[in-house]
């Protein structure tokens, strides 16, 4: 690594330099002696730093804000405006910045701003105290073509200049750093390198000799990379971690749910490079797209990994709420890199978004039918192939002896058994409860009320329901105990909780059920029953014809699926649709004014035609006008190659987040992602991998660090530790012990004694067994209370909340993992079985194997003699203690030699290399 | 015979590797000496220093955890926080309320119960009279019950808050809102944040340890160690009585230490030339790292091994070496903090008396549980006054919240058992040690112990309270995340003046 050489094409310095001249000039032409000082990037950050806290969203002390325009320059508690457009002088903010009193100087008992901050604030005043806002909230505008050449040191055919236009933008910022690229990497190391970065797993052999033998260039192995389906493994890691994705539910009890479905979804979506916009519209939304797709069902699933508290004592709606507020605030996270839980509580303090836009957002989230059920309802039922064509049969006798319209609404009820009335919204209990705050249980002899119920004028109720009693008799009538009958019955013991159809007395509008059960050889109070939920369907028709015998059967059977399912988001039906309102202070029990579902005035514009729904939204997320989305994606993409974001505060691009480093760069990317790559997340990675930025070597010098400690201007490659599910994958993937089979629920490998320790929740870790003990580390069960202990210790999220980035850390425990845990011990062992293998006489030969087998290098003197030296070590141990011999081979259930044994203790040291658990 | 003999041979053996370990790292160190980074240390004989490097680290860009001053004069130097994981009743151990006795069995009046919503009681329940007998103690004349006979001879070491209130009643919440300053999953515990802010004075243990007993681990799970958005290096470490005192700890079987030694000494001289390749400073941070996690395996056994302890020791906390009990980790409390750990955290299960079963009443099964809590608390205390280390080691004990001076009469429904449901409006807890006053009650509840009516305490208060004896400022002390400096007392938290020393 050279520091600038200062080679740079002096006609070029001199061109800028004589570009800059004319700027001035003309700057001072046109504004008499002075340049117009832009408000978002001289003013506001004055203003954020100096100002806000106190006159900003929560405080506004004296009635004064620099939040919002209009506040700014609205008159104050002293019934006059701090800020007079034109007049400096005459202004009240520029009074107080210069005030010789303690008292009136702002900022109050703080250091008083610099007379450069003043002189700038004074000048912007006069100019008109022009109000802006800041960078993020303006539209991506299309970037200006790029043809110049950047020289970037090197290249593929020694030409010493790149066209891609990411090293411009980055040779740029270089050379204003007075930095220079560092030369190309190793190829190896940088096929190592692109293919831990694409595929989460080192180079296969096959594409390692196409690649020495120069069959395919950098770029075909880029490509090749990105089409393995390793690729989608890799990635979904990245946005599992947004989505919060967990096997267990959270909370006290965190018990398991299945939400693998949706993770199959995710790496099936990147293997299928699935446009971003796509993507997004289907998670967010899939549910209100015509004719869903089953694989757009499963995609709502995005946002009911939200938790589910089972603990007793809890309220339902307490909970539901909580996760559309988590929803809220996880979609502007993910998608816009904005901070909305501010503005839950308050006006967000610095960015300029108000109170009530948190809950016009909320709005849009608040009409799914999940009401935080135990059973997780609605879920999406997976059928078989034969299931399905079952129910085909069902379908079409509805459209036949009904409408088509019919159909639908019974192909939808079996798909996700939507809409019905979860037993835990029942109230006014007399002599019945509910049972640990889930379910209503009502006694012998006891009553309850579901009220503002719409049985669309249906003449059958499905009732899922338990119970353990026989000779009760149910009644339940419209509105009260002495209202009209609507359905008698009687119920009796069941085996479990059983779905049961009952004819009703058909009915309009909302009414209030009032159930009722009689019970007379019970006295105790005992529940009778125990109910779950009650939907309103029509009976089958075509009661007379031929067949109908058949086609009754199929559907009571696909009723009590019991297979695969999955929770789902479903929109409520107009009659159950709920409203929403400000929550004062946060607080769910304390509602304000009502609000519509609308989005956030500061960013772009809603269009009419799109749907005032989930769906409008998505769409609203991806219109090319909205500020935050591409900037956003690019940002954490470019932050996944390069461990630090263009933006490095990922999670915000507000107000207070850093400056871009490279803006142009950053534009440029996101412009191109929309218009050119059509949100094709591949494209958009191809590019990046295949910059002469990334390709540099990661080498630094003392001198470089010194310069730029944190890569910030990428004078050198990216180097940094693989993430918790990378360091196990490419021990197994090494050593030969990695499976590749994809999806399905998740596995649980080895884990020590004594983990799982959940109150309330009889469930244990059964160990995996078989090629599912060496599963990728994204097919490893999470339990969000409890997760997988040495990916913790690796920094994985245990995915309770949305994260857009794990920081990474350096702790003695993580070496203990590498050093210790069996699976790296068995890694070894099978690793070094190959390195024995290569010359059984010469074991430097299987040593420097070993090591090139790693990291794709050669090894050095120091290293192997190092190595040997450990390896004589441990066999000497071993050949003289055969007891510690027999130990060691004990847990491997392999043949016993001295030999390899101490290849195995040097397979040990390999696997915890620095180099080994660091992309090159 | 033998086998004593042997274990004598292996002692000594231990201890003479030990010893030969250190000596080695000295020698690294004198070789390194003077330069800023002392803790760093290669294997002898690589003749490269960290000084040589030319790189401008601080000590914490090697290791995250190494000790900082804190900002202001701290009171305490260790924590040690003792969570009764379920909720304690304070009204059968620390809140006297003759008048509740008086009431016993009567409807509870319904001004008590308007507009207040509980976990498990429906509809009216009656009252329940305490159910332990109350007397008072020391010079400062606390009330203790005879749940706690031991305890009671400590009254004047301690402070009590008996107005302390939280807005949450289900055990996830309250335990998060208790440990982490918020109900919802996601933040960093009080002690992540203290050993974020201090490091920790022992690099060869974690900075911060978590014990458990009861059988479970906390409702809230592993959650309330987590270090939220704070590096993960500051989440708590769980040490444990069986198995690997910390996960993957011991040794492969068959590897000797001998070897392992020989091991981390090849991984550190290859990482040393990798270093003179690459130059990143981060394969400096993962040499030091490598060096601590070998002698962390030697120190953490040790210290997490109570057999050795004097019998007198072992009478005092009423241990039982080789199970998991809470008597059992207020020793290894104890052991740690004097070994330079920076906060210990204890959880104990099996506090939740909602008199559903014997073990679950209020007066079998909590006098029981009480017993196993009372005799380990009191001698952690006097352990630790007798060898001078209460006066900087800080103690708090508590549940998530307090229980109803009501009997639960869970859905409605009459129990077989004495019990209280959750309660947040009233509890006792107690701090002793490092600043805080001795001998000092400080709130006052209702007549039934429903209500605190003086000096009420919030969940923040406490927090700040805690942060400031570490040397903290609650209100500065912050972190950035999504784009908002975070606290741990969030927007709240007054400091407990009147129980400061």
């Amino acid at each position: 690594m050279v520091i600038h050489p200062k080679k740079m094409n002096n006609l070029k310095i001199a061109g800028f330099l004589t570009l800059a001249i004319i700027i001035t000039i003309a700057g001072f032409m046109i504004f008499g002696q002075e340049k117009e000082v832009d408000f978002s990037t001289q003013i506001k950050p004055i203003l954020n730093k100096n100002c806000i806290s106190c006159h900003g969203g929560v405080k506004k002390s004296g009635g004064f804000s620099v939040l919002f325009e209009e506040e700014a320059f609205a008159n104050t508690q002293s019934g006059h405006p701090a800020i007079i457009p034109g007049d400096p002088n005459g202004s009240e903010m520029i009074r107080r910045l210069t005030s010789n009193d303690p008292e009136v100087r702002m900022p109050y008992e703080r250091t008083p701003l610099s007379p450069e901050e003043i002189d700038l604030l004074k000048t912007w005043i006069k100019q008109g105290a022009k109000w802006g806002e800041h960078w993020a909230y303006d539209p991506v505008q299309a970037p200006e073509t790029i043809t110049q050449k950047t020289s970037a040191g090197f290249s593929p055919d020694n030409n010493p200049t790149s066209t891609n236009t990411i090293d411009f933008y980055v040779g740029q910022k270089l050379e204003e750093h007075e930095l220079a690229f560092s030369k190309e990497e190793q190829p190896l190391k940088l096929l190592r390198r692109a293919a831990l970065d694409i595929t989460g797993l080192p180079p296969t052999a096959e594409l390692v000799d196409q690649f020495t033998s120069q069959e395919i260039s950098y770029e075909q192995a880029v490509d090749k990379l990105l089409s393995a389906p390793t690729f989608g493994e890799k990635w979904a890691t990245w946005w599992l971690d947004l989505a919060r994705y967990a096997d267990t539910k959270g909370y006290e009890r965190d018990v398991s749910r299945t939400m693998w479905p949706y993770r199959d979804y995710v790496i099936r979506a990147f293997n299928d490079d699935k446009p971003f916009d796509e993507f997004t519209i289907e998670q967010l939304a899939g549910d209100l797209l015509p004719n869903p797709t089953e694989d757009q069902l499963a995609a709502t699933a995005f946002h009911r990994n939200t938790m589910n508290n089972d603990e007793g004592g809890t309220n339902d709606e307490e909970f539901r709420v909580a996760a559309v507020l988590d929803r809220v605030g996880t979609t502007y996270e993910v998608w816009q890199s904005t901070t909305m839980a501010c503005v839950q509580c308050h006006s967000h303090p610095y960015d300029p978004i108000r109170h009530e836009e948190f809950y016009e957002s909320a709005a849009f989230f608040n009409n799914s039918r999940d009401e935080d059920t135990h059973d997780e309802e609605p879920r999406l039922r997976f059928y078989s192939p034969e299931e399905k064509s079952e129910i085909e049969s069902v379908l079409s006798w509805v459209k036949e002896n009904e409408s088509s319209k019919a159909a639908t609404e019974r192909k939808n009820f079996l798909t996700y058994l939507e809409p019905k009335y979860p037993s835990h919204n029942a109230v006014d209990f007399d002599n019945a409860e509910l049972i640990d705050t889930k379910w209503l249980g009502i006694q012998a002899n006891g009553s309850a009320y579901l009220r503002k119920v719409d049985t669309r004028g249906s003449d059958q109720m499905l009732m899922y329901y338990g119970s353990g009693l026989d000779g009760s008799k149910m009644t339940i009538r419209n509105g009260g105990p002495t209202g009209e009958i609507l359905a008698e019955f009687p119920i009796n013991k069941t085996k479990g909780d059983i779905t049961r159809a009952i004819p009703l007395k058909p009915v309009t509008g909302l009414i209030d059920l009032y159930l009722e059960v009689e019970n007379t050889r019970v006295t105790s109070d005992q529940n009778a029953a125990k109910f779950v939920w009650f939907a309103f369907v029509p009976s089958l028709a075509g009661k007379d014809k031929p067949g109908f015998k058949d086609v009754q059967n199929t559907w009571e059977t696909a009723l009590n699926f019991r297979g695969t399912r999955l929770p789902i988001l479903i929109e409520n039906p107009s009659y159950m649709a709920r409203e929403t309102h400000v929550f004062e202070r946060g607080n769910w029990m304390t509602l304000g004014e009502k609000v519509n579902p609308e989005t956030p005035k500061i960013l772009n514009n809603w269009n009419p035609e799109w749907p005032s729904n989930r769906l409008g939204f998505a769409y609203w997320l991806m219109d090319k006008e909205n500020p935050l989305t591409s900037r956003t994606l690019v940002n954490r993409v470019w932050d996944q190659l390069f461990g630090r974001g263009i933006v490095s505060s990922l999670e915000d691009m507000g107000t207070q987040s850093d400056p871009p480093s490279h803006p142009e760069l950053l534009d440029y990317l996101a412009w191109k992602t929309m218009n050119d790559y059509d949100w094709s997340m591949k494209s958009l990675i191809r590019e990046i991998v295949t910059s002469a930025t990334y390709r540099q070597s990661s080498a630094l010098s003392a001198e470089l660090f010194k310069l730029d400690p944190q890569n910030k201007w990428y004078a050198r490659g990216p180097r940094f530790r693989l993430n918790a599910e990378q360091v196990r994958d490419q021990a197994l993937a090494v050593s030969g012990l990695l499976s590749d089979k994809m999806y399905g629920p998740g596995v649980k490998p080895h884990q020590p004694e004594g983990i799982w320790q959940t109150v309330y929740n009889g469930e244990s870790w059964n160990e995996s067994m078989g090629e599912d003990a060496h599963r990728r580390g994204i097919y490893t069960f999470l339990k969000r209370t409890s997760p997988y202990p040495s990916f913790i210790s690796f920094d994985a999220a245990s995915r309770e909340v949305c994260l857009s980035r794990r920081i990474v850390t350096n702790t003695p425990l993580q070496a203990l993992v590498t050093l210790n845990d069996p699976v790296y011990l068995e890694a070894a062992y099978y690793l070094a079985e190959d390195m024995v293998k290569q010359d059984a006489d010469k074991p430097e030969k299987g040593i420097a194997y070993g090591y090139e087998k790693l990291v794709l290098n050669p090894i050095t003197e120091v290293k192997l003699e190092t190595l040997s030296t450990l390896y004589e070590e441990a066999l000497a141990e071993y050949k003289s203690d055969p007891e510690s011999l027999v130990a060691f081979f004990d847990i491997k259930d392999k043949s016993t030699n001295p030999e390899q044994a101490a290849m195995s203790v040097v397979a040990n040291a390999l696997l915890n290399m620095d180099e080994f658990l660091t992309k090159p | 015979m033998q086998s004593l003999d042997r274990m004598l041979a292996e002692f000594a053996k231990q201890k003479l590797e030990k010893q030969t370990r250190r000596h080695f790292l000295m020698d690294c160190v004198a070789k390194v000496g003077g330069l800023a980074m002392a803790p760093l240390m290669f294997g002898c004989g690589t003749g490269t220093s960290a000084g040589s490097t030319g790189l401008n680290l601080s000590q914490r860009d090697l290791n995250p955890l190494s000790p900082l001053p804190p900002p202001y004069g701290a009171k305490a130097k260790s924590i040690i926080y003792l969570h009764m994981a379920g909720a304690p009743s304070q009204l059968e151990l620390f809140d006297y309320k003759p008048e509740l006795a008086k009431y016993h069995n009567q409807p509870a009046p319904q001004s008590l119960l308007e507009g207040k919503k509980f976990a498990f009681i429906r509809g009216t329940p009656n009252l329940l009279g305490p159910q332990a007998n109350f007397s008072q103690h020391g010079e400062s004349g606390a009330w203790i019950s005879d749940f706690m006979p031991h305890f009671q001879k400590l009254a004047d070491e301690v402070s009590f808050l008996k107005a302390v209130h939280t807005d949450q009643f289900n055990h996830g919440p309250a335990q998060l809102l208790m440990q982490t300053g918020s109900a919802r999953l996601g933040r960093p515990s009080i002690g992540s944040w203290v050993t974020y802010g201090l490091g920790t004075e022992n690099q060869n243990l974690p900075g911060f340890v978590v014990l458990t007993s009861g059988g479970k681990t906390p409702d809230a799970g592993k959650s309330v160690w987590g270090s939220g958005f704070l590096p993960s290096v500051y989440q708590g470490v769980q040490c444990r009585s069986k198995g690997d005192p910390v996960l993957y700890l011991d040794d492969p079987v068959g590897m000797s230490r001998n070897l392992k030694k020989n091991v981390i000494d090849a991984i550190n001289t290859v990482n040393k030339e990798e270093f003179d390749a690459y130059g990143d400073p981060e394969i400096l941070a993962r040499i030091n790292q490598y060096e601590m996690a070998y002698r962390m395996q030697i120190e953490v056994p040790e210290v997490m091994n109570i057999n050795d302890e004097p019998k007198a020791v072992h009478e005092l906390y009423g241990t039982n070496p080789g199970t998991e009990s809470f008597a059992n980790n207020c020793l290894l409390a104890r052991k740690l903090v004097e070994k330079g750990v920076r906060f210990v955290q204890l959880y104990d299960w099996g506090w939740d008396t909602h008199g559903t079963d014997h073990d679950g009443s209020i007066d079998m099964g909590l006098r029981n549980k009480c017993r196993e809590m009372d005799r380990p608390v009191s001698a952690l205390l006097l352990d630790l006054k007798q060898r001078g280390m209460l006066e900087d080691t800080l103690v708090v004990w508590g549940g998530e919240f307090g229980r109803t001076p009501m009997q639960e009469n869970r859905e409605g429904k009459t129990q077989s058992f004495l019990g209280r449901d959750h309660h947040g409006d009233a509890f006792t807890m107690w701090m002793a040690g490092g600043g805080i006053k001795p001998g000092v009650t400080y709130g006052r509840t209702d007549d039934f112990g429903f209500s605190g009516i003086e000096d009420k305490v919030s969940v923040h208060d406490i927090h700040a309270t805690i942060l400031h004896l570490m040397g903290f400022d609650h209100e500065e002390f912050t972190y950035e995340f999504q784009g908002r400096p975070f606290r741990l007392t969030d927007v709240e938290g007054e400091l407990i003046n009147k129980i400061l020393a």
